[in-house]
C-alpha cells in the first residue's frame, strides 16, 4: 500500500478527531450520570444497595463497565496523540502557557482601562488537562478494574457485585486518598474539557466564551461539592444527609 | 563582501500596490520578474490607507450620474491646474478597470444595500434609498474634493484589503519577492538603465541585479519630515534618491507636498477628518477655540491647508502644549459623546485608545499637523518611463506621473497607484525584449563596488562627530518649521541653508556601531545624506516657486500665477555635482483651461496667452526635458471638450 | 479631568534578548537598559530611544508604527505584542522583551515572519481559485454586502504573527498552519467568488496540521490584536469538516 488518497487520510483523521472528541463528551457525561449514582449512598447504605442490585440484576452495570473500559482506552490512546513526544516540546509549551498566564498579573497604576495585557489561563489549563489526563489514566484503570471485579466476582464482600458495606470499608481503609485525587482530576479535567470541545467545535457562535466558561465553572463546581460530600459519606466522616428520605440509615 | 550576480526581465523596487500590481502585468506576459521590498510586501504602507479608492462606477444614490469626465474634472481642479490633463484623463477612465478588476482579485469591497439606508452626511443621519437594482454594486463614499460620493471601500481597510487582494495574484503568478533587501543604486550608462544594486537587510552584502526594465515603486518620502509624518517608517525616498543620484533623471514638483491638520502625538498616525467633520473642535494650550475668531465662517472645517496653517500659527506664539516631542494642541471630541465616539468615529476611538491610552469621550487628543503625502517623483511619462533614462519607470506615490499636481485628492492614491501599474506593467512588458544583459556585468559589479565603497567609508570613519539620528533629527525640524504649511522667502532661505550646513556634516557624521550583518544604523546612515539630498531639492523648489498652488502656500506670494508658474519644476543633482540643476517644463496639455477650483480663494493671475499657445509647444518642451518617446503620441486620450457638458 | 500630559515619571527598565547570528562572537543573552518614561510613550518609541541613544546595533522591525502592517511582533513579558501600540503606561517598571517563537531569527528582536506567511500563502493557495478571466468592461459581479463584510472581517489579519507565537500547537509542529493560516482558509472558503469545492478544502483542513492541529488552547483569540473571531474560524471549519465528510457519505 505506497499510495493512500488524501481524501482518505483526511477522512481517518476526522474520524479520530470525532471519535477523541466524543469519547471525551462521554466519558464526562457518564461522569455526571456516576455521581447521581455513587450519590444514592447519601440516602445510607439502603438506597446505594437498592441501586446497585437494580443494576446489576438488569445486567446494565457489566456491559457498562466493559464499554466504559473500551472509551476510557481509545480516550486516552486517541487524546494522547495530541500531547507532544519530546520533553523539549513539552517545556516549551509550559514556558509559553505559564507567561500567558502571568502577563498582566503585575498591578501596575498607570495601565488604561483599556491595557490589552490580560493574563490568559486557558493555554495553562491545557497542561493541566493532560497532567489530571496522565493521574486518571493510572488511578481510574484501577478503579475501573477494581469495580469490574466488583461486578463480576465473587472476590470482596458476600455476593457478587456492588455493595455498601465494602465499598465503605475499604473507603475507609484508605481508598479516599486516590478517590479524592481521582475526583478532583476527573471533575476539573471533564469540565475543561467540555469547555474547549464546546469552543472548538463553534459553540460559540451560539453562546459566548464567557458563557460557556460560567456554565463550565458551575458544572465543575457542583459535581466536585457533589463528589466530595459523597466521599465524606463514603469515609464515614458524616452521615448521609438524605437519609430521611428512606427513612432511616442501615 | 558581494553577492552574485542576478539577472532578471523585469525589476520592481518596491513591493506597495504600485510595484506589486506592475509585478502582475509583466508576470502574466511570462516575463520574469523579480521585486524587491525593504519589508515583506503586505506591510508596505499600502496597506494603511483607510479611507478609498477612487472610481466614479456611479453605483449609489450619492453617486447618481458619476463618470469619468467629472472625475476628470474633480482631479484637475484638485491639482490647482498642476496635473498633466491627459494623465489625469487616463487616470479617470481606467480607475473603473483598476476596481473592478480588484473585486475579481477578491477584495470584499463594500457593496450597496437596496433599500432604506441611514448615512451620516455633514454630522445629520440621512435616510436614502437606494435602488434595488443596483444591490450588491460596489458602495461608494464621500470624499472632499469631490462632485460625487466616488470612493470605493473595503470597510475601514481598504488599502490593508486591496494590498492583501494584489499581493495574492503575485503568489499566484509565482514571482519572486526578495523581501529585506533595498535597492541602493541604479545600474545604468547614462541613457538606459540595467537594473539596480541591492543591499540584503538580513546579511547587509551588496549584490547586483541586471535587468531589462527597472520601475521604481518605492512610495512616498515623508520621512524627511522625521517624525512629523503620517507615513511609515520605511517611506524614506530612496526611489526618488536613487534616481536623483543618477544625475541624468529628473525629480519633478519636489516641493509639492501634503499636510494634513491632525496627525496623533507622538507618532503622527493619522486621524481622520471625520473627527472635525463630524462636530469637533480644536484647542490650544489654554483649552482655547482659536478658530473661532481666526476662521469665524468655517471654524475648524475650513480646507486642511488653512486649518494646518492656523494650527502651525498658534505653536509658533507658544500656544502649543510642549511635550519632549515637541508642541501639539488638542482635538476634543468630547461633547460627541461615548456612542458617537465608539460607533461613527471607532478608528479614532481605536487609535486614541492603543496609542496613547485615552478615551476620546472623556479627554482630549494631543494633534498636531503632519506630512501627510509627497506629490512629487520620479518624473515619468505617460506610459510611466523616466525621462532621460531608457529602461527605467516608476508608478506610485515615488513617480510624478502627473496626475495629482499641486494637491491630490484623497482616494486617487489609491487608484493611482492600480491604474499606473497596470498601465507601466504593459509598456514595461511591452518592451522587457530583446535586450543581452551579458555585455552589462561590468557596469554592474562597478556599480556594486560603488555601492559597497559607501558603505566602507561609514564602517571606517572615527572620531567624534555627530550622530546620524541627531542630523536626521535636526532635518525633521527644519523641514517641518522651514518647509511646512506655509512658506515665505525668508524662512524657506533659512531651511536652505540650515540643509546644507546638515549635508556637510553628514560626512563628518560617524556610526556608534560597528556591528556585522545589517547593522541597523549603518542601514540609516546609507540613507541619511539621500534624504537630505531630497529634503534640499524640496527647499529650494519651495523657493523658487514664488507663487501659492495646492498645498505650496507661500504667505509672501498668496495667489496662484498661471502667468508665470503653470510649469512643472524638475531637478537633476548627480551625486558627485555639487550643486542640483532646475528647469520648468509646462504641464501638459491642457484641456481643461485654467479657473477657480470651485473652493479656496478664487483670485489669482491669469494665463497670459491662449490656452492652443500654451499647447502649442508643449510636446517639443517636454522633448528638451528629457521626455521619451510613448507609445501613442501626446495627446491622444485626451478627450477634448468633453469637460463642457459636465460643467 | 481635560487631559493627561504626564505620567509618572518612572525610570523602566528593559531587559532585552539579544543575539546576531551574522556575528560569530554573539552569544543569545539578555542585556538591560534603562530609560525614563515619557507621555504615552510605546515600545516603538522606548526601543527607538535606546537604539539611538544607547546601543545603535540593536535590531527590531517596524514599519507603519500605527498596529496595522503586522511588522512588530515582539513577546512584552511573555505575551506576544504588537510594539508600536503596547504603551509602557500599561507596564511594570520591568519590561522583558524577547522575538517571537515559530518564527526565524533574524537579530535581536527581529524575526522573520515575512517568509513563514508567503509560505502559509503558498501551502493554502490563499488567493481567489476563479476560472473565468476578468472582463474588462463588464460591470462586477454582484456581492451581497454582508458576505462583502463577513469576508472583510476575516480578511482584516495583518499576518503579525502573535496568535501563531501564541499558540502552543504551533510552538510543536511547524507543519500546523496556525491560527492565521486556518483563518486564511477560512477567508477563501467562505467566498463565493473562490470556486474550489467543499472537497477540495477538505482535505486542507482535515488534518493534524489543519484544523486538528488545534488542540483548543484559544491563546490565538486572546492575543490578536486585530480581534479576529478566530475561535469561531476553527467551529466554522470543523463543522465544514463534517459536513463536507457527511454530505460525500449520503
Ligand atoms: C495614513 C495614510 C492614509 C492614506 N489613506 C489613503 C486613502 O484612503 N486613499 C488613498 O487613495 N490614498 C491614501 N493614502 C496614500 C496611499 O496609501 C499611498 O500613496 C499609496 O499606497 C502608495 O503606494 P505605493 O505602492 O506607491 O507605495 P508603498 O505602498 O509605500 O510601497 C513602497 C514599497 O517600496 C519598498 N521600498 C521603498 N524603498 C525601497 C528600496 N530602496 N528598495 C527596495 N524597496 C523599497 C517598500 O518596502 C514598499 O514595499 C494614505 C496614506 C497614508 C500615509
Ligand atoms: C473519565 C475520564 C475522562 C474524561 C471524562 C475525559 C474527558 C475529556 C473531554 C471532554 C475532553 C475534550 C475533548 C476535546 O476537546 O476534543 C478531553 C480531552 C482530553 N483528554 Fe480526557 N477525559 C478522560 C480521561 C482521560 C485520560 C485517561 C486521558 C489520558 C491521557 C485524557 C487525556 C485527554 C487529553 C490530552 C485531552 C485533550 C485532547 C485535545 O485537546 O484534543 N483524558 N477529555
Ligand atoms: C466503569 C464503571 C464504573 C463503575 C461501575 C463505578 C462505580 C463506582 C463505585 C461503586 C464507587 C464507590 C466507591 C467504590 O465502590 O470503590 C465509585 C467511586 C468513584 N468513582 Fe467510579 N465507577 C466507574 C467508573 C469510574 C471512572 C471511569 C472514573 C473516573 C475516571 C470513576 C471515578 C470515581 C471516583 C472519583 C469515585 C469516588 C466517589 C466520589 O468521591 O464521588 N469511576 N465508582
Ligand atoms: S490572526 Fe491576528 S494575531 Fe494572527 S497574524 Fe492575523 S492579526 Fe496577527
Ligand atoms: S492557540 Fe492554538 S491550539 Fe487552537 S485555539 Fe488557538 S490555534
Ligand atoms: S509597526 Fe506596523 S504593526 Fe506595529
Amino acid at each position: 500500500m505506497n499510495t493512500i488518497s488524501p481524501t482518505t487520510t483526511a477522512k481517518r483523521q476526522l474520524t479520530y478527531e470525532v471519535i477523541s472528541g466524543g469519547s471525551g463528551l462521554f466519558l464526562a457525561l457518564f461522569m455526571w450520570g456516576h455521581m447521581v449514582l455513587v450519590g444514592s449512598i447519601l440516602t445510607g447504605e439502603r438506597g446505594f444497595n437498592w441501586l446497585a442490585t437494580m443494576l446489576e440484576d438488569y445486567y446494565i452495570a457489566q456491559p457498562t463497565v466493559a464499554a466504559i473500559l473500551l472509551l476510557f482506552v481509545v480516550h486516552a490512546v486517541l487524546a494522547s496523540r495530541k500531547i507532544p513526544a519530546q520533553l523539549r516540546e513539552r517545556r516549551k509549551m509550559l514556558e509559553l502557557s505559564k507567561g500567558l498566564n502571568r502577563s498582566g498579573r503585575e498591578k501596575v497604576p498607570s495601565a488604561s482601562q483599556f491595557s490589552p495585557f490580560h493574563p490568559h489561563t486557558e493555554s495553562l489549563l491545557w497542561i493541566w488537562q493532560v497532567r489530571t489526563g496522565m493521574i486518571i489514566l493510572v488511578l481510574g484503570s484501577f478503579h475501573i478494574i477494581l469495580l469490574g471485579m466488583d461486578v463480576l466476582t465473587e472476590l470482596f464482600g458476600t455476593r457478587v457485585g456492588i455493595e455498601a458495606v465494602t465499598t465503605m470499608e475499604r473507603v475507609q481503609a484508605g481508598l479516599w486518598l486516590p478517590y479524592a485525587i481521582l475526583l478532583v482530576c476527573v471533575e476539573f479535567h471533564a469540565s475543561i474539557g467540555l469547555y474547549r470541545l464546546a469552543t472548538k467545535w463553534g459553540a460559540g457562535a451560539m453562546l459566548s466564551r464567557t458563557a460557556i466558561h460560567h456554565i463550565e465553572r458551575v458544572l465543575l463546581w457542583f459535581f466536585l461539592g457533589l463528589g466530595v460530600v459523597v466521599l465524606l459519606v463514603l469515609a464515614g466522616v458524616i452521615p448521609p444527609p438524605l437519609a430521611f428520605l428512606l427513612g432511616g440509615g442501615s | 563582501m558581494s553577492g552574485s550576480l542576478l539577472s532578471t526581465d523585469v525589476l520592481v523596487i518596491g513591493g506597495g500596490l504600485a510595484g506589486e500590481r506592475c509585478a502582475i502585468e509583466a508576470a502574466a506576459a511570462g516575463h520574469n520578474v523579480l521585486i524587491l521590498s525593504l519589508v515583506p510586501p503586505r506591510r508596505s504602507h499600502s496597506c494603511a490607507a483607510q479611507g478609498g479608492m477612487q472610481a466614479s462606477l456611479g453605483n449609489c444614490v450619492k453617486a447618481d450620474g458619476d463618470n469619468p469626465t467629472l472625475h476628470f474634472l474633480d482631479t484637475v481642479r484638485g491639482s490647482d491646474w498642476g496635473a498633466d490633463q491627459e494623465v489625469a484623463r487616463i487616470f479617470a477612465e481606467e480607475a473603473q478597470i483598476a476596481v473592478r478588476e480588484l473585486a475579481h482579485f477578491g477584495v470584499p469591497w463594500t457593496r450597496v444595500r437596496g433599500g432604506k439606508n441611514s448615512y451620516f452626511i455633514k454630522g445629520e443621519r440621512v435616510e436614502i434609498e437606494e435602488s434595488i437594482e443596483n444591490d450588491g454594486l460596489i458602495m461608494h463614499r464621500d470624499f472632499g474634493g469631490t462632485a460625487k460620493w466616488r470612493a470605493c471601500y473595503a470597510a475601514a481597510g481598504t488599502g490593508h484589503a486591496v494590498l492583501y487582494a494584489v499581493d495574492s495574484e503575485v503568489v499566484r503568478l509565482g514571482v519572486e519577492v526578495r523581501d529585506r533587501t533595498e535597492a541602493v543604486e541604479l545600474i545604468h550608462d547614462g541613457s538606459r538603465c540595467w537594473g539596480a544594486v541591492a543591499r540584503c537587510l538580513r546579511t547587509g552584502e551588496h549584490y547586483p541585479i541586471l535587468a531589462k526594465a527597472t520601475v521604481i515603486a518605492t512610495g512616498g518620502y515623508g520621512r524627511i519630515y522625521g517624525q512629523f509624518t503620517t507615513n511609515a517608517t520605511i517611506n524614506e525616498g530612496m526611489g526618488a534618491a536613487i534616481a536623483l543620484n543618477t544625475g541624468v533623471v529628473p525629480l519633478g514638483n519636489m516641493e509639492a507636498v501634503q499636510f494634513h491638520p491632525t496627525g496623533l502625538i507622538p507618532s503622527g498616525i493619522l486621524l481622520t477628518e471625520g473627527c472635525r467633520g463630524d462636530g469637533g473642535y480644536l484647542l490650544n494650550r489654554d483649552l482655547h477655540r482659536f478658530m473661532v475668531e481666526l476662521e469665524p465662517h468655517k471654524q475648524e472645517l475650513a480646507s486642511r491647508d488653512v486649518v494646518s496653517r492656523h494650527m502651525a500659527q498658534q505653536m509658533r506664539d507658544g500656544k502649543g502644549v510642549e511635550t519632549p516631542y515637541g508642541p501639539h494642541l488638542w482635538l476634543d471630541i468630547r461633547h460627541l459623546g461615548e456612542e458617537h465616539v465608539t460607533t461613527k468615529l471607532r478608528e479614532v476611538f481605536d487609535i486614541t485608545r492603543d496609542f496613547v491610552g485615552l478615551h476620546p469621550a472623556h479627554d482630549l487628543i494631543p494633534v498636531r499637523p503632519t506630512q501627510h503625502y509627497s506629490m512629487g517623483g520620479v518624473r515619468v511619462n505617460k506610459d510611466g518611463e523616466a525621462y532621460n533614462l531608457a529602461g527605467l519607470y516608476a508608478a506610485g506615490e515615488a513617480a510624478c506621473w502627473d496626475m495629482h499636481g499641486f494637491n491630490r485628492l484623497g482616494g486617487n492614491s489609491l487608484a493611482e497607484t492600480i491604474v499606473a501599474g497596470r498601465i507601466v506593467g504593459r509598456t514595461v512588458a511591452a518592451h522587457a525584449e530583446g535586450f543581452s544583459l551579458d555585455a552589462k556585468t561590468g557596469l554592474a559589479f562597478g556599480a556594486t563596488r560603488h555601492a559597497e565603497s559607501r558603505a566602507e567609508d561609514w564602517l571606517g570613519r572615527s572620531g567624534d562627530g555627530p550622530s546620524v539620528y541627531e542630523l536626521r533629527d535636526a532635518m525633521a525640524t527644519t523641514m517641518m518649521d522651514k518647509v511646512g504649511i506655509f512658506r515665505t522667502g525668508e524662512e524657506l532661505q533659512e531651511g536652505v541653508d540650515e540643509l546644507r550646513t546638515l549635508l556637510g556634516e553628514c560626512d563628518r557624521a560617524v556610526l556608534r556601531s560597528k556591528a556585522p550583518g545589517m547593522n541597523p544604523e549603518l542601514t540609516f546612515a546609507l540613507r541619511l545624506k539621500n534624504m537630505m539630498r531630497l529634503a534640499l531639492v524640496t527647499t529650494e523648489g519651495a523657493l523658487a516657486r514664488t507663487e501659492s498652488r495646492g498645498a505650496h502656500y507661500r504667505t509672501d506670494y498668496p495667489l496662484r500665477n498661471d502667468a508665470e508658474w503653470l510649469n512643472r519644476t524638475l531637478v537633476r543633482w548627480s551625486v558627485d555635482a555639487p550643486e542640483p540643476n532646475y528647469s520648468y517644463e509646462p504641464v501638459g496639455l491642457i484641456d481643461l483651461p485654467p479657473g477657480h477650483r470651485g473652493y479656496g480663494s478664487d483670485e489669482r493671475i491669469e494665463l497670459t496667452m491662449s490656452v492652443e499657445e500654451y499647447n502649442a509647444d508643449v510636446d517639443e518642451k517636454q522633448r528638451e526635458h528629457g521626455k521619451l518617446e510613448t507609445v501613442d503620441p501626446i495627446g491622444t486620450r485626451i478627450q477634448w471638450g468633453a469637460w463642457e457638458q459636465a460643467v | 479631568m481635560t487631559a493627561k500630559t504626564t505620567q509618572a515619571g518612572r525610570r523602566l527598565r528593559f531587559e532585552i534578548f539579544r543575539y546576531n547570528p551574522e556575528d560569530p562572537e554573539s552569544t543569545p543573552h539578555m542585556q538591560t537598559f534603562e530609560l525614563d518614561e515619557t507621555p504615552y510613550m510605546s515600545i516603538f518609541i522606548a526601543l527607538n530611544e535606546i537604539r539611538e541613544k544607547q546601543d545603535p546595533s540593536l535590531q527590531f522591525d517596524f514599519a507603519c508604527r500605527a498596529a496595522i502592517c503586522g511588522s512588530c511582533g515582539m513577546m512584552v513579558n511573555g505575551r506576544p505584542s504588537l510594539g508600536c501600540r503596547t504603551l509602557t503606561s500599561d507596564l511594570p517598571d520591568v519590561i522583558k522583551l524577547h522575538p517571537l517563537p515559530v518564527f526565524k531569527l533574524i537579530g535581536d528582536l527581529s524575526v522573520d515572519t515575512g517568509t513563514w506567511f508567503r509560505e502559509m500563502v503558498e501551502k493554502t493557495e490563499g488567493w481567489i481559485h476563479a476560472q473565468e478571466a476578468f472582463d474588462p468592461d463588464a460591470q462586477e459581479t454582484r456581492m451581497d454586502d454582508d458576505t462583502a463584510a463577513a469576508i472583510y472581517e476575516n480578511d482584516r489579519c495583518i499576518e503579525c504573527g502573535c496568535c501563531v507565537a501564541s499558540c502552543g500547537a504551533a510552538n510543536v509542529n511547524e507543519d500546523f498552519l496556525g491560527p492565521a493560516g486556518l483563518n486564511r482558509v477560512a477567508r477563501f472558503a467562505m467566498d463565493p467568488r473562490d470556486e474550489r469545492s467543499d472537497a477540495d478544502w477538505f482535505e486542507v483542513v482535515s488534518n493534524q496540521d489543519g484544523v486538528f492541529g488545534c488542540i483548543g488552547l484559544m491563546a490565538c483569540h486572546d492575543i490578536c490584536p486585530k480581534e479576529l473571531p478566530l475561535l469561531e474560524v476553527y467551529g466554522y471549519l470543523r463543522r465544514k469538516a463534517l459536513s463536507s465528510a457527511m454530505s460525500k457519505r449520503g
